[in-house]
């Protein structure tokens, strides 16, 4: 199973002896098919993590792999949907989708045809033509979505994706987010603001801390896996298992605030 | 796969502008106009100063039908078109090159973007006995020199267009492995078109600014051409119908580009 690999990872913008570095010592694997949420409070280092996955930054210290091999820079097999969705204004929605598949020099027809697929799987069908400027924040990141898949990535990468939408189309993002987690095999790592996102969502969350950032909690859930096994997700979300999680998930995150004074 | 219920609302479209904005312009040049009038009527400007709008429709006629200064109106108007749009392909077939390698390397930035701050304030004036010198009296000078006054807006306007590509459109583009050619082709282009729209529009401007100019020396037609012959006999009401057309011409070339504007760049604005 192909995996992508973060060993002790260090980050320093700027020189290494000035200040603490934004992450520090960060370990973490992401194999194909599990979903991995990085919470934390702002300046924790989350989005960076993410930079370093995406081959963005090189780590100041230690190692990030694809398979064994050393990420030097972005690409295909790492997809990334962006905190703003990164779309591209002049160019159709359809179009969006296909770019992707334009840059590996796919015949245009048949990239019409995948963009189409992509975008029925994430309910957009009958928004093709328009421009991206005509859809609501939630079309527009289910656009950077299906953009993101069709490139078809072995991992995809998000950030804050939904930090800007309301609550009642999270929820609707959540559940077609897993259904295409699951129907692309991808390994998924997310970055969110939100606990119960990353609980509800994720095979494994992990809780970064501020200054300097680095690791200081790690769970596993299975409430993603019992909702795509037909759970009601209302259902799960109100367990006692899901709420506890969720508070130890906030003392973690809130926790090394108090020891660090 | 989840069905999911499309109930969110689109963006709401931007609000129409103000539908009394194109008279308020209207009834500025109609005061205009009635004042104009009313000066010569009441003789208040020596007619050489300042002659009737009756007389100065008089020159644009006789210039239209029997022409002037060797040549009729459309003769003039052809060749100062000639020469603006001339210098406006060559200074975009340099400019916009020259803006994208400014904004996209530091080895073209620190060659060209000097040069570029020299040439910006010269004054055409200046440099055209330099270009006579060295390129003759005939039409290349001309254009040459109405396209050195072109090229910083369309240089700058570029380079301030690349940055409107945001960090994260650039990102995205490379997660989907495209080249450095790929990136400026299919993101840094298409995001610089809007600013350099507006800097052709900047551009045509100081093109006709320049065009007195270039029409200065061994010319034998165009507007500029004809504004001069006329002052040099004190033919007033053929320099106002010579700066009249010149700057109908201009704005129905502005016209022109608010329509390519609209219409193949409709998503300025609109994030």
């Amino acid at each position: 199973m192909s995996s992508l690999n973060l060993a002790g990872v260090s980050l320093h913008y700027g020189p290494e002896q000035t200040g603490l570095p934004v992450l520090q010592n960060v370990s973490l694997n992401l194999a194909r098919g599990e979903f991995i949420s990085v919470i934390g409070r702002s300046g924790s280092g989350k989005t960076s993590l993410l930079n370093l996955a995406g081959g963005f930054v090189a780590p100041s210290a230690g190692r990030v792999t694809v398979d064994g091999k050393p990420v030097t820079g972005p690409g295909p097999d790492r997809a990334v949907v962006f905190q703003d969705d990164a779309l591209y204004p002049w160019r159709s929605v359809r179009d969006n989708v296909a770019l992707p598949l334009k840059l590996r020099g796919i015949d245009a027809a048949t990239r019409a045809e995948k963009a189409r697929e992509w975008l029925a799987a994430v309910g957009l069908q009958d928004h093709q033509d328009k421009h991206v400027w005509q859809l609501s924040g939630g079309q527009r990141q289910r656009v950077g979505l299906a953009r993101a898949l069709a490139s078809e990535p072995e991992f995809l990468l998000m950030d804050e994706p939904l930090g800007a939408l309301d609550a009642m189309t999270r929820d609707q993002m959540h559940e077609l987010l897993l259904s295409l987690w699951e129907e692309s095999h991808a390994g998924a790592l997310l970055i969110t603001h939100s606990v119960e996102e990353a609980v509800f969502l994720s095979t494994s969350v992990i809780v970064l801390a501020p200054t300097p950032g680095r690791i200081v909690h790690r769970e596993e859930f299975e409430f993603g896996r019992r909702y795509l096994e037909g759970e009601d997700p209302r259902a799960l979300k109100s367990e006692p298992e899901f709420i506890d999680a969720r508070e130890r998930l906030l003392a973690a995150i809130y926790e090394k605030e108090l020891v660090d004074g | 796969m989840v069905d999911l219920p499309l109930t969110e609302t689109p963006a709401p479209r931007r609000r129409p502008a103000l539908s009394w904005a194109p008279y308020v312009g209207l009834v500025t040049i109609g005061g205009l106009l009635l004042l104009w009038t009313l000066a010569s009527a009441f003789g208040w400007a020596s007619p050489v100063f300042l002659p009737s709008p009756g007389r100065v429709w008089d020159a644009f006629l006789r210039v239209a039908t029997e022409g002037y200064a060797n040549a009729t109106l459309a003769e003039h108007i052809a060749a100062s078109l000639w020469r603006v749009f001339a210098a406006l392909i060559a200074a975009m077939v340099v400019g916009v090159p020259a803006g994208l390698l400014i904004a996209t390397s530091r080895v073209g930035r620190g060659i060209l973007d000097p040069l570029i701050e020299f040439i910006r304030p010269l004054p055409p004036l200046a440099y055209l006995p330099l270009i006579i010198i060295w390129f003759g009296i005939g039409e290349p000078s001309k254009v040459l020199v109405i396209a050195i006054a072109m090229l910083a807006p369309i240089v700058i306007s570029t380079v301030s267009g690349v940055r409107a590509a945001s960090d994260s459109q650039i990102q995205a583009a490379r997660t989907f492995g495209a080249s450095r050619w790929q990136v400026i082709r299919e993101v840094m282009v298409p995001a610089a078109l809007p600013s350099i729209l507006t800097g052709i529009r900047i551009a045509l401007g100081a093109g006709w600014t320049t065009l007195v100019a270039a029409e200065l020396v061994a010319a034998t037609r165009g507007l500029g051409y004809m504004i001069q012959s006329a002052a040099q006999f004190l033919v007033t009401d053929m320099v106002i119908a010579g700066i009249l057309v010149i700057s109908a011409l201009a704005t129905i070339s502005e016209l022109g580009l608010r329509y390519i504007e609209r219409r193949y760049l409709p998503w300025i604005g609109k994030s």
